[in-house]
């Protein structure tokens, strides 16, 4: 860099209007108050304050965007605010990992864009453009991604076929297995928030029971039973696929010189980068109906791109998707693979006694108690075996083999999860056994990888002994092989 | 697997006896407490006996095995470590994978002459990964040799 770039570009004139209707349904909360207030001072007087402090907003978001300017150099991004204390800042476009365009329902009226740099740090947003034309947009993301040689190659080569798009109908399908029954939760937490004005009061469940009783009497039948049922589970499916709208309308995964390109959103619209480099590992998510129906998400954990409200670093790939075109998908990064003919080896059989002794312990020392004070309560002893009957089913689930240069690890029999990790992305590795794990026999292997959530790492629970520390030793063996061949 | 240099072991002692200290310390102000608010009702001692047997564990026996628990091999390509007394970890990091390294000395450690040697990772749970009780001679010697591995591969 031999000289300063200067900051010369102001974000679209079309934000400060932007921002105002962005406030604005907190402008009206302080209607009523606004009304009181007009009605005490008459407006005469009312008037003229509230055009005065219009104007004062206006005048403030005009400063403020006076003073934010913004420069694209050749190598470096540079970003000016404050009007007493200025701050100058310069972010070099290698630091720059990814350029996220987001636009919400506003910014698509207007045609604008907010545009935020992903740098290496984590959480803080670094660099925020809000908000600029989407020509401007695709500009400086142009610079960014590589300058003019993106922008030759991206001319000359025909637009690159999408790699998976999810169209209407399969939004909708994965709606409805998105079946939520948070809304009751919501109506509750309105109906608490309201109960100032209520007659009742929400938390009293014996009033509950009273009132329905009153208007129930006589009435309850099978049929008004199932009715009731039936709405709560439309209401449910409702939810989940309005949720689902909104987040994957549209969805769009294109494969890009340096990553996949990821467009998704009905009212906000979101389109990122996941760089190819960064991808650290893959991971299948399911639930039961989900997997039974055939379908998978795929996501990719990636190295810093932790946004917060995703867990880690982790980035949905395809949201809803059959295995041959999450295969594809993966074909694409150059570097995972779906297990194919490589069988999964299940963990000891003494994974179930590791689980259930001690839970079985506590359980019998409460079914003893509790019998001391009403015999019927040993009844709760049932838990025993159906806890042994979940572990059976668990341990059966949880399952994993070290193909070639990936380990694959599947856990769940519920909720399922299959991870898809190289061994050269294997930060740290090791064995853990506790004290009940040593008189079984049995070890933990656990894998560190980067960008991975908190507690939710990569690890083989209860495999026997001999085989863990043959699969440590084999591990070990393919990070050094892997390197060799590398260099 | 390599030992660590016996001069940890005094420095694990030594942490044991500072939190004993502290413990006994409180358990005394207690004894006062009781003795003056409630005469006579816990017999004098008895809360301070209590603690100063709670601690036979923690402060003499627990040092000692868990030092011995403590051992380090430095392979080609990477550093194994294993520790833990009830729950046993071995631990394998590649040189590759280090970020950086750290060599440390706390008060304790600098009268004993041992460092702990700390390695970064680009992981997330277990991204510092830490081997104590080296003689401060090794923990540099460890720290250099594990630099320059790093170098080479990056070259």
């Amino acid at each position: 860099m031999t000289e300063p770039v200067v900051a010369d570009r102001r974000l679209h004139p079309g934000t400060m209007l932007l921002r105002l209707l962005k406030a604005l349904p907190q402008t009206l909360l302080v209607f009523p108050a606004i009304l009181t207030m007009a009605s005490d001072i008459g407006w005469r007087y009312f008037l003229p304050i509230a055009a005065g402090s219009l104007a004062l907003s206006g005048l403030v978001r005009w400063v403020a965007w006076r003073c934010f300017r913004y420069g694209v150099g050749s190598g470096e991004l540079v970003i000016e605010q404050g009007l007493i204390q200025r701050s100058r800042r310069t972010i070099p476009f290698d630091r720059i990992q990814d350029v996220d365009f987001e636009q919400g329902p506003l910014h698509r009226i207007f045609g604008l864009v907010r545009l935020r740099f992903e740098t290496g740090g984590q959480g803080a947003d670094e660099g925020v453009l809000d908000s600029v034309m989407v020509a401007e947009a695709e500009r400086i993301r142009a610079a960014v991604r590589g300058a003019p040689r993106a922008i030759a190659s991206d001319e000359t080569a025909p637009a690159a076929a999408p790699l998976f798009i999810m169209p209407l109908g399969r939004v909708i399908l994965s709606g409805l297995f998105n079946f939520s029954l948070l809304w009751i939760a919501g109506i509750f937490a309105v109906l608490q928030s309201a109960s100032d004005w209520l007659p009742f009061d929400v938390r009293d469940i014996g009033a509950w029971i009273g009132l329905a009783e009153r208007n129930l009497a006589g009435r309850v039948t099978p049929g008004a039973i199932a009715g009731v049922l039936l709405l709560a589970i439309m209401l449910g499916l409702a939810s989940g696929v309005v949720k689902t709208l909104m987040r994957d309308f549209g969805f769009r995964l294109t494969r890009e010189r340096t990553g996949f390109r990821c467009e998704r959103g009905l009212l906000t619209r979101r389109d990122m980068l996941i760089p190819r480099t960064r991808i650290q590992l893959g991971q299948l998510l399911s639930g039961p109906v989900r997997r039974a129906a055939g379908f998978q998400t795929l996501a990719f954990q990636t190295l810093g791109m932790g946004e917060g409200e995703d867990g880690g670093g982790s980035q949905d790939a395809a949201p809803f998707a059959r295995s041959d075109e999450i295969a594809a998908i993966l074909a694409e990064t150059g570097r995972l693979r779906l297990p194919g003919d490589a069988r999964l080896i299940r963990v000891s059989r003494r994974h179930v006694w590791k689980a259930l002794l001690p839970a079985a312990v506590i359980l019998s020392v409460f079914v003893v108690v509790a019998t001391m004070f009403d015999p019927r309560l040993i009844l709760t002893g049932l838990a025993v075996p159906a806890l042994l009957a979940f572990m059976l089913a668990e341990r059966r689930s949880h399952r994993y083999v070290l193909d070639r240069d990936l380990l694959f690890i599947q856990a769940g029999f519920w909720r399922r999860a299959l991870w898809i990790l190289p061994i050269a992305n294997i930060q740290t590795f090791g064995l853990r056994r506790n004290w009940l794990q040593r008189r079984l026999g049995l070890s933990t292997l656990i894998f560190d990888t980067a960008g991975a959530a908190s507690g939710c790492g990569a690890a083989i629970r209860d495999l026997r002994n001999d085989l863990a520390d043959a699969l440590l030793h084999d591990v070990t063996e393919r990070n050094r092989n892997g390197r060799v061949s590398r260099a | 697997m390599t030992a660590l240099d016996s001069g940890q072991l005094w420095v694990m002692r030594i942490h044991g006896a500072i939190a004993a200290i502290i413990l006994i310390v409180l358990a005394l102000a207690a004894e006062l407490v009781v003795a003056t608010v409630a005469d006579g009702l816990p017999p004098p001692g008895l809360i301070a006996g209590l603690v100063v047997l709670a601690l036979i564990y923690p402060c003499l026996i627990a040092p000692g095995r868990r030092y011995r628990a403590w051992g380090y091999r430095v392979e080609a390509d990477e550093l194994h470590l294993a520790h833990g007394v009830l729950t046993t970890v071995l631990t394998v990091v590649p040189f590759v994978r280090v970020q950086h390294i750290d060599v440390a000395q706390g008060p304790i450690e600098r009268v004993f002459g041992v460092s702990r040697l700390m390695l970064h990772t680009a992981g997330t749970a277990h991204s510092l990964v830490v081997l104590p009780g080296l003689d401060s001679e090794t923990a540099e010697r460890l720290r250099d040799d594990i630099r320059t591995r790093i170098r080479a591969d990056a070259a």
